[in-house]
């Protein structure tokens, strides 16, 4: 893998965006590389993780496991992509099961690699928490903007939609799930309005209307006939007659 | 003379879902025990029938065959209680008293009678004969869309008069027409039923612009149903598929006739 590969695909990562490209080449080559045959496990959910992968080469797919044990594959990954970032600064467990779908090649960075280039820049750490400190604003603002757009909703009040729309597809560039999620949240939003405004339309369009001259003159037509004289005149007669009837039974 | 209610099922235009109303609102009246008839005056187009199974093997005598005067009208009554419970639904009216009085569906039949026209008075005795032999509490009519001749009569001579209609201007100008044929021959009951309403609708919305507009009731505002479409009148849906919004829609329909004094 050449350095500059190396470097635009640590560069996707939040983690190392603002770092010195000497610096990501320093820790590309403290990476060691991995092969791994199709169906191997990278990765499994609940493991303790303490390395970063970048991906060489071939496919892998993220796996949750559904209420049966059934394996669910929710994503799947490649090529340039990197996997398991967030392991490097803290000891969580891997939150999800990674398996290659393809023999497959990986660059491992293990968590000593990194806090040893630490120990030696610590400006480094500097930037890290920068790094930290902007995703963690982005993703407050999300959560509160979220919180007020909820809150608009439910007061039937959808104005803010017309900006939003621009807003998320700026920041969608942003790998941000967060931000995607979001996105596709207001874009329902907005769907559900456009149907609500719909639905406004169509009960309106609905006013009924009538060409009052045609009633009439159809009316006319039908009741100016000797057939419909004689009706009239047998149905009243028939109408008294049953009414008679039901005097007569009580 | 009988104290049985005539029940005409009307529409202006075609199609609106009279056949299917009138056999299941039928069927549901005589599900509650009550005696009941169903005369198919759509001479030239006959439909109700099929909602009862029957084809051109099973009919005996024809309401035809009453109008040309070769048999009684009590002749051409089928039993539908007894000879029509072949299917899911229709099987609920097992030992039920419901009559159907069907029209000749063969070709050469109905252009005759096209050709000679009938006596629609005949067609009259026919509908008082019926309800006292049969001591019928309801007579439902099912008739042929617009203002003809029979149909006029059937209008005339009901006690209810229910107007289909569909939420289209189209049929809004025709049933305002036979809303004042109606009030013109003094119906005493006339009731709108709203059909094949598009469900995203707003079916109060609908109920409220037809009842302002013709200062009539109107007894139900009925979907318009895939479901039903695909039974394609084989059956009768509301006792089929009872759970379904169309059928109970209906029964709120069937009730509004029985509590007709
Ligand atoms: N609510 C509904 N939703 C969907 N389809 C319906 C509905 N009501 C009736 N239909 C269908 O519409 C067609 C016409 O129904 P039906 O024969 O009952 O109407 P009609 O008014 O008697 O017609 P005609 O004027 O030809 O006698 C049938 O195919 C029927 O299945
Ligand atoms: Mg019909």
């Amino acid at each position: 893998m050449s350095d500059e590969t190396i470097i635009s695909q640590l560069k996707k990562s939040f983690l190392f965006r603002g770092l010195p490209d000497k610096v990501l080449i320093e820790l590309g080559r403290k990476a060691t590389k991995r092969k791994l045959a199709k169906d191997a496990v990278l990765m499994r959910r609940g493991d303790v993780g303490d390395s970063l992968f970048m991906i060489v080469q071939g496919w892998f797919k993220i796996v949750a496991e559904d209420a049966n044990g059934n394996e669910l594959a929710i994503n799947q990954t490649g090529p340039g992509e990197t996997i398991g970032e967030m392991a490097l600064l803290d000891q969580a467990p891997r939150s999800a099961t990674v398996i290659a779908s393809s023999d497959a090649e990986v660059l491992e960075l293990k968590q000593d690699a990194f806090y040893e280039i630490l120990d030696q820049r610590p400006d480094l750490a500097m930037e890290l928490i920068r790094s930290f400190s902007s995703r963690l604003r982005f993703s407050t603002t999300y959560i509160q903007k979220a919180i007020e757009w909820s809150q608009k909703i439910s007061a039937g009040d959808y104005s803010f939609i017309e900006n939003t729309l621009t807003m998320s597809q700026a920041e969608g560039t942003d790998e941000d799930k967060a931000s995607q999620l979001l996105s596709a949240f207001f874009q329902m939003v907005h769907n559900v309005k456009d149907r609500e405004d719909q639905l406004k339309k169509q009960v309106e369009n609905l006013i009924l209307q009538i060409d009052e001259t045609r009633r009439r003159q159809e009316f006319e037509e039908i009741t100016s006939t000797d057939f419909y004289a004689d009706l009239k005149e047998q149905a009243k007669k028939l109408r008294a007659q049953r009414a008679a009837q039901q005097q007569n039974e009580k | 003379m009988s104290s049985g209610k005539i029940i005409s099922i009307h529409s202006f235009r075609g199609g609106t879902g009279k056949s299917n109303t009138a056999a299941n609102l039928a069927a549901l009246v005589a599900l509650a025990g009550k005696r009941v008839g169903v005369v198919d005056t759509d001479i030239q187009s006959p439909g109700i029938h099929v909602l009862f199974g029957l084809d051109e093997n099973k009919m005996g005598k024809t309401l035809n065959d009453f109008l040309h005067g070769k048999c009684a009208i009590s002749e051409v009554a089928f039993n539908i209680g007894e000879k029509a419970i072949d299917a899911e639904g229709r099987a609920k009216l097992a030992g039920k008293n419901l009559w159907l009085f069907p029209c000749s569906i063969r070709g050469r039949e109905i252009s005759q009678i096209i050709r000679e026209g009938y006596d629609v008075n005949r067609l009259n005795e026919g509908f008082q004969t019926i309800l006292k032999e049969l001591n019928l509490d309801y007579l439902f009519i099912d008739t042929h869309p617009g203002l003809n001749e029979e149909t006029l009569l059937s209008i005339a001579i009901s006690d209810v008069l229910i107007i289909i209609l569909r939420p289209d201007n189209q049929d809004l100008q025709g049933t305002a027409v036979t809303v004042d044929i109606a009030r013109s021959l003094d119906v005493p009951n006339l009731i709108l039923m709203v059909n094949k309403a598009v469900p995203k609708y707003d079916f109060n919305n609908i109920k409220k612009q037809i009842e302002d507009t013709f200062k009539a009731s109107v007894a139900g505002v009925l979907p318009l149903s895939f479901d039903l479409a695909d039974n394609a009148s084989k059956d009768l849906f509301s006792l089929r598929y009872p759970d379904h919004d169309w059928s109970k829609a209906l029964r709120g329909v069937a009730d509004v006739i029985l509590a007709v004094k």
